[in-house]
């Protein structure tokens, strides 16, 4: 191994240095130079995404068991993305009174995480996959419980933790079934050895279930929308966005490679928890009136179309899915953001009642957010339209009509609550409606990149045509 | 290995373990009393309730210690092989330790050591 080789692992890396430079920052720096610590993570924050999207070699390391290529390098970058726009948006949020304190551990514990989605992503074995996956979902339950004097907040953390401990039980479970039945833990050599003996059926059962929790796909959705409405409205964001990106995009690659030989077994099981998991999310965002209850239950049901991808299976399900989560970034970071700066404005308004006349009051946050709605509900021209097409194409591409047409549904019940919001900002009349205010610089920038992004991703075929000429190397 | 030697192993791995048995139940003095099957707790019956606070730097300390208890075993099989590894292994072993040591640094600067 030579130092060169380094150079593969430049996400991790570089995310590494950022994280100990900051904590560099924050050991000798006095209190009334904190303040400088905010700015600085974003800028190196930027600065990494930016170095990720120079072209780099690929390979594999430590025999295997890291592999680096262009597919996983593009899903790196996109996560990098959407921690970025997250960073942005919590700036003006942590320089309230009771986050000063802890500004830099909030920065710190968000890169961790995404170090280990890094490695969780670029894994080739099953040891460094679970790895990865501790790193990325340890830190975060710390995050959930961020604000220090509310119970919600408290209550979130510890389920999380739970409920990370326990699927990350029923991984580890499949995953030694794994080695018990194959004698490896390598992906290629799984994925060679791999047959249909009941026992393998089982591990596969088990780690399918382990992963449903981390994705949260019905029925294994039962703590997301507590965990989501307690945390922070920004961790929230990072969580419904980021880390369900990153176990998506594992998930996928797992599934296309380390189980290819019993395929046609996990589509039939995907085919039934997609339908289930797109209606039932549906159904139950409907009755929410908080709002990020509701955009807990909207993520849920957003997972059972990024399925429909992976059931398609080919390298345009591939692309699809890896492209959908961008767009996916870009819209729900857009309504967290929009939420964050109303909820941090008007000291805790998250009710959709709350947004009664909101157009009146601040017509540029309004319409971030119908225009963040749209993209999540794939009304044209935004980007999460072509993202929905583009799901839609790869599973009819297979013939699963079925599917598509309950999909096609779900679309359209989902047009129904993804409105509600917008019909309580634009048509709803209340007699006090939140007052107007002036967002800072850093809400302003986070939102304007997420409003670019719905925007210029939709566009910009190339955006798509790259991705996919990506997905064949996966 | 042949399965003479796994025979041997298991002859002798049980007549271990149950001459320890048998061989303490001869030797000891014996006394029996009630409060010896009573539920351990130092033998003292105990006062009031177990439901305590406790003080939360305990578990600071705790994981303090833990960090470079577990370090150890981090550091031990590299110090085995570090002829054959050579300097990229140092440099690496190297930043690991200037990283486990701004941990210590930020516990200190947070004032985690000072009990109170």
């Amino acid at each position: 191994m030579r130092l060169e080789d380094f150079l593969l692992m430049r996400h991790e890396l570089l995310l590494t240095l950022i994280a100990i430079i900051i904590l560099i920052a924050e050991i000798f720096t006095d209190d009334f130079k904190k303040q400088g610590i905010r700015p600085l993570s974003i800028i190196l924050m930027a600065i990494v995404t930016i170095v990720g999207f120079l072209p780099a070699p690929t390979g594999t390391l430590f025999g295997g068991m890291y592999q680096a290529t262009d597919m996983r390098l593009m899903m790196k970058n996109i996560l990098n993305i959407g921690a970025l726009i997250v960073f942005i948006q919590s700036a003006s949020w942590l320089k309230s009174d009771d986050n000063q304190n802890k500004v830099s551990e909030f920065f710190l514990l968000l890169i961790s995480t995404l170090i280990g989605m890094n490695f969780m992503i670029s894994s080739g074995d099953f040891l460094m996959f679970y790895l990865g996956l501790e790193l990325a979902t340890i830190p975060i339950a710390a995050l959930a419980a961020y604000d220090r004097y509310s119970n919600k907040s408290s209550e979130a953390g510890i389920k999380l933790i739970l409920i990370s401990a326990l699927s990350s039980g029923i991984l580890l479970y499949g995953i030694s079934m794994i080695y018990g039945t194959v004698g490896s833990v390598y992906f290629d050599k799984v994925s060679v050895a791999y047959g249909a003996t009941p026992l393998q059926i089982m591990s596969f059962i088990f780690f399918f279930t382990g992963m449903a929790f981390k994705i949260s796909i019905v029925p294994f959705h039962l703590w997301t929308a507590d965990v989501y409405e307690g945390a922070p409205v920004n961790v929230t964001s990072y969580l419904s966005v980021v880390s369900k990106g990153a176990a998506v995009f594992i998930f996928s690659i797992m599934l296309v490679t380390v189980f290819q030989n019993i395929a046609a077994m996990w589509k039939d099981v995907m085919w039934i928890t997609a339908a289930i998991t797109m209606t039932l999310g549906n159904l139950f965002a409907m009755r929410q009136n908080n709002l990020k209850r509701f955009l807990a239950f909207s993520s849920i049901s957003q997972a059972g179309f990024i399925m429909l991808g992976i059931i398609g299976g080919s390298e345009l399900g591939m692309a699809a899915v890896v492209y959908y989560i961008l767009v996916y970034i870009f819209s729900n970071l857009g309504a967290f953001g929009v939420i964050a700066a109303i909820s941090n404005a008007s000291g805790g308004k998250e009710n959709m009642s709350d947004y009664d006349g909101l157009y009146k009051t601040n017509p540029a946050l309004s319409l971030t957010l119908t225009l963040a709605l749209f993209s999540l509900a794939g009304i044209p021209p935004v980007a999460g339209f072509f993202g929905k097409f583009f799901l839609f194409t790869a599973v009819a591409e297979k013939g699963y009509w079925w599917l598509l047409t309950i999909a096609v549904l779900n679309t359209i019940i989902s047009l129904y609550y993804y409105l509600l919001p917008v019909k309580a900002m634009f048509i709803n009349k209340a007699e006090t409606s939140i007052a107007y205010f002036k967002s800072d610089g850093w809400t302003k920038v986070g939102l304007i990149i997420c409003v670019a992004g719905m925007v210029i991703v939709g566009f910009a075929s190339v955006i798509f045509e790259y991705i996919r000429t990506l997905s064949f190397g996966l | 290995m042949s399965s003479e030697s796994l025979i041997l192993f298991f002859i002798v791995g049980v007549f271990l373990v149950g001459g320890a048995i048998v061989f303490s139940t001869f030797v000891p003095p014996s006394s029996v009393n009630p409060n010896k099957s009573d539920t351990y707790e130092c033998g003292i019956p105990t006062k009031g309730l177990s439901w305590l606070q406790f003080n939360v730097g305990y578990y600071l300390f705790a994981i303090l210690f833990l960090i470079f208890d577990v370090e150890t075993v981090f550091i031990f099989p590299w110090a085995v092989v570090m002829k054959q590894l050579g300097m990229v292994a140092f440099i690496e072993i190297l930043i690991f330790f200037v990283i486990l040591g701004l941990g210590l640094l930020y516990a200190w600067k947070k004032h985690a050591l000072i009990w109170e």
